[in-house]
């Protein structure tokens, strides 16, 4: 067997295990964490076109999924306009959004762009949270917005049991995984990269870095908005504090962070690590100490970047590059 | 015809005047040198051309027009590349990754910038080196890794901020062998060289600053007898030796 071959099966296989493993789990606890595993692997892999590839750190992407779940919402109840046609609407207010806070704040190095980005997302929680409604659009405050149970109907994008939406967040990982790819191995995923290491050397060599981030922020904050869509119709509930809150940020950093940042398949690797140390934490730790995860995270970063500096992605890829070599040799 | 016209440059830092009223101009295919003490405002010349900062006043024209207004990447985009004193190869990334980012300026696809770094890599004898990570390297290759970066965009006009610097003598040499071939391949070279056996070898003409001002313009031979040259730079040592 060659490598290529291996990987190919491999790679065959993991698509395979994922698309059956709702035929296997029946209970939909089990279903919705997986759901939800899948939901943060695609926002941070959103995330990582920017965060990881672009070598900004941006801190406040929750207010991207605000966006995408307000506002898909809000014409749904409102303007009843299907949650799909809203999601592209979300996504474009929120491409928008992120171009408008990438022009002034990308000029800022470090932990000033981070710190930006916080306080844009946290001032536009505040708001939400003080604005019952604006005209005619309502939006409830902190209490957040309720959808209303209308059945099953691909229409409305509400299903009875959690397979569609599996199905569907499956989908949009895995063209957000092959995009990412794409992207990492064209002009502006090396583009990107250079100005991300070396600004001077990258525009001396012709590269308008900051447009270049920008695009990067741009389509990341597009994509991010789908999911926040997603997130929406997929509780049916959402407010403020949970969609838009520095928690959902953070939990995107921390995972890009211990996955690998840059790498494609970072984000993957550590919402499989993270996120079921979230749930574990949460079901049986958080009745005693509320915010115990955070601090569980937190710890697991620091052990991370104290023995592997660039996530999890790069030693396991060694580890699997040893395996594939040994199989491959004697299996010749 | 003058690929190059910089008139009546000056740069102000704060209180601290790097180039004072400086005219200079370089002929399309030419290799000119530009010497001077440490400090004398070399590399702040390259980084106006270069537009990396405006100069306080005065004019550059690079092909005709002027270059106000314009960022690194448009000049980049017009033909004019440049390497760094101190290099700024992308470390974490292999050597044909690098050459690749200053490929892409010409094409989009990826296969064809790849093959541009290749025969760029190979013109300056580094493609042996391709797949190492550019943070790995010698400082001879580092140097060359510079140029090949910049080589890739196709430029017209090369800047070379001190690339002999840190070489070993057959290093030098080889490196001096890179330079006349690029020129042979059309190609014209402004370049800052402390090393007179360098500059002695390469240049078509010299410009000599001494704190931000000309002192000193003509053939390498004149230069280096001039006697407001040989005080303010070279020393009494070269003159005798
Ligand atoms: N960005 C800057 N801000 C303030 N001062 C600067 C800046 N760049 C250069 N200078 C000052 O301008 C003067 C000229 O510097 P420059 O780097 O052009 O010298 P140089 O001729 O290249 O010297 P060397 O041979 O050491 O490379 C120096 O006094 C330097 O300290
Ligand atoms: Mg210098």
């Amino acid at each position: 067997m060659s490598r290529k071959q291996l990987d190919m099966t491999l790679l065959a296989l993991a698509g395979l295990i994922s698309f059956g493993l709702p035929l296997l789990i029946e209970s939909p606890t089990y279903l919705q964490i997986l759901i939800l595993l899948f939901f943060y692997a695609y926002l941070t892999t959103s995330w990582n076109l920017v965060g990881g590839f672009a070598g900004v750190l941006p801190l406040g992407h929750a207010v991207f999924v605000g966006i995408g779940a307000y506002t898909s919402t809000i014409l749904a109840l409102q303007f009843n306009l299907s949650p799909w046609f809203g999601m592209l609407v979300g996504g474009m207010v929120a491409a928008l959004v992120g171009v408008a806070i990438g022009k002034p704040t990308f000029r800022m190095r470090g932990a000033y762009f981070a710190l930006c980005t916080i306080a844009f997302s946290e001032g536009v929680r505040v708001m939400i949270e003080n604005i019952d409604s604006l005209g005619p659009i309502k939006f409830n405050g902190p209490r957040g917005l309720l959808i209303p149970l209308k059945g099953e109907s691909f229409w409305n994008y509400q299903f009875m049991h959690k397979e569609p939406y599996y199905y569907i967040i499956l989908t949009m990982l895995v063209l957000v995984l092959a995009l990412t790819w794409f992207i990492s191995r064209s002009k502006m995923g090396y583009y990107l990269a250079a100005g991300g290491d070396e600004p001077d050397a990258a525009q001396a060599l012709g590269v308008d870095v900051a447009k270049y981030k920008l695009i990067a922020l741009g389509l990341s904050s597009f994509l991010t908005a789908l999911a926040g869509t997603f997130y929406a119709q997929l509780m049916l509930y959402f407010y403020p504090k949970g969609i838009l809150g520095l928690d959902l940020s953070f939990e995107i950093a921390f995972i890009a962070l211990i996955g690998g940042r840059g790498m494609i398949a970072g984000p993957l690797i550590g919402a499989l690590v993270l996120r079921p140390l979230n749930e574990f934490t949460r079901i049986y730790l958080s009745n005693q100490l509320p915010g115990l995860h955070l601090v569980i995270f937190g710890l697991i970063l620091i052990l991370v970047m104290l023995f592997q500096p660039k996530g999890l992605t790069l030693p396991l890829t060694r580890l699997y590059d040893r395996l594939a070599s040994k199989i491959t040799t004697t299996g010749a | 015809m003058n690929i190059l016209e910089i008139s009546e440059v000056t740069k102000n830092f704060g209180g601290l005047t790097a180039l004072n009223d400086v005219d200079m101009h370089i002929a399309k295919g030419e290799i000119l040198a530009l010497i001077g003490p440490n400090g004398a405002g070399k590399s702040t010349m390259f980084d106006c051309v270069a537009g990396v900062y405006p100069p306080s006043s005065g004019t550059i024209r690079f092909k005709g027009k002027s270059i106000a207004g314009l960022k690194p990447w448009d000049l980049c985009r017009l033909g004019l590349a440049r390497t760094f004193q101190i290099v700024k190869p992308f470390a974490a990334r292999t050597v044909l990754y690098n050459v690749m980012v200053g490929a892409f300026l010409r094409t989009s696809s990826t296969d064809k910038a790849r093959d541009k770094a290749l025969s760029v890599l190979e013109t300056l004898r580094l493609d042996h080196r391709k797949d190492m990570l550019a943070g790995t390297l010698t400082i001879a290759d580092r140097k060359r890794l510079e140029i090949a970066k910049a080589l890739a965009t196709e430029p017209e006009l090369l800047l070379l901020d001190e690339v002999m610097a840190g070489l070993r003598p057959t290093e030098m040499d080889d490196m001096i062998a890179i330079i006349r071939q690029l020129r042979g391949n059309g190609i014209t070279v402004f370049i800052i060289e402390h090393i007179m056996r360098a500059v002695m070898a390469l240049s078509d003409r010299v410009v000599v600053i001494h704190f931000g001002e000309k002192i000193a313009e003509g053939a390498p031979e004149d230069v280096t007898r001039d006697e407001n040259v040989i005080k303010a730079y070279l020393g009494s040592d070269y003159a005798t030796s």
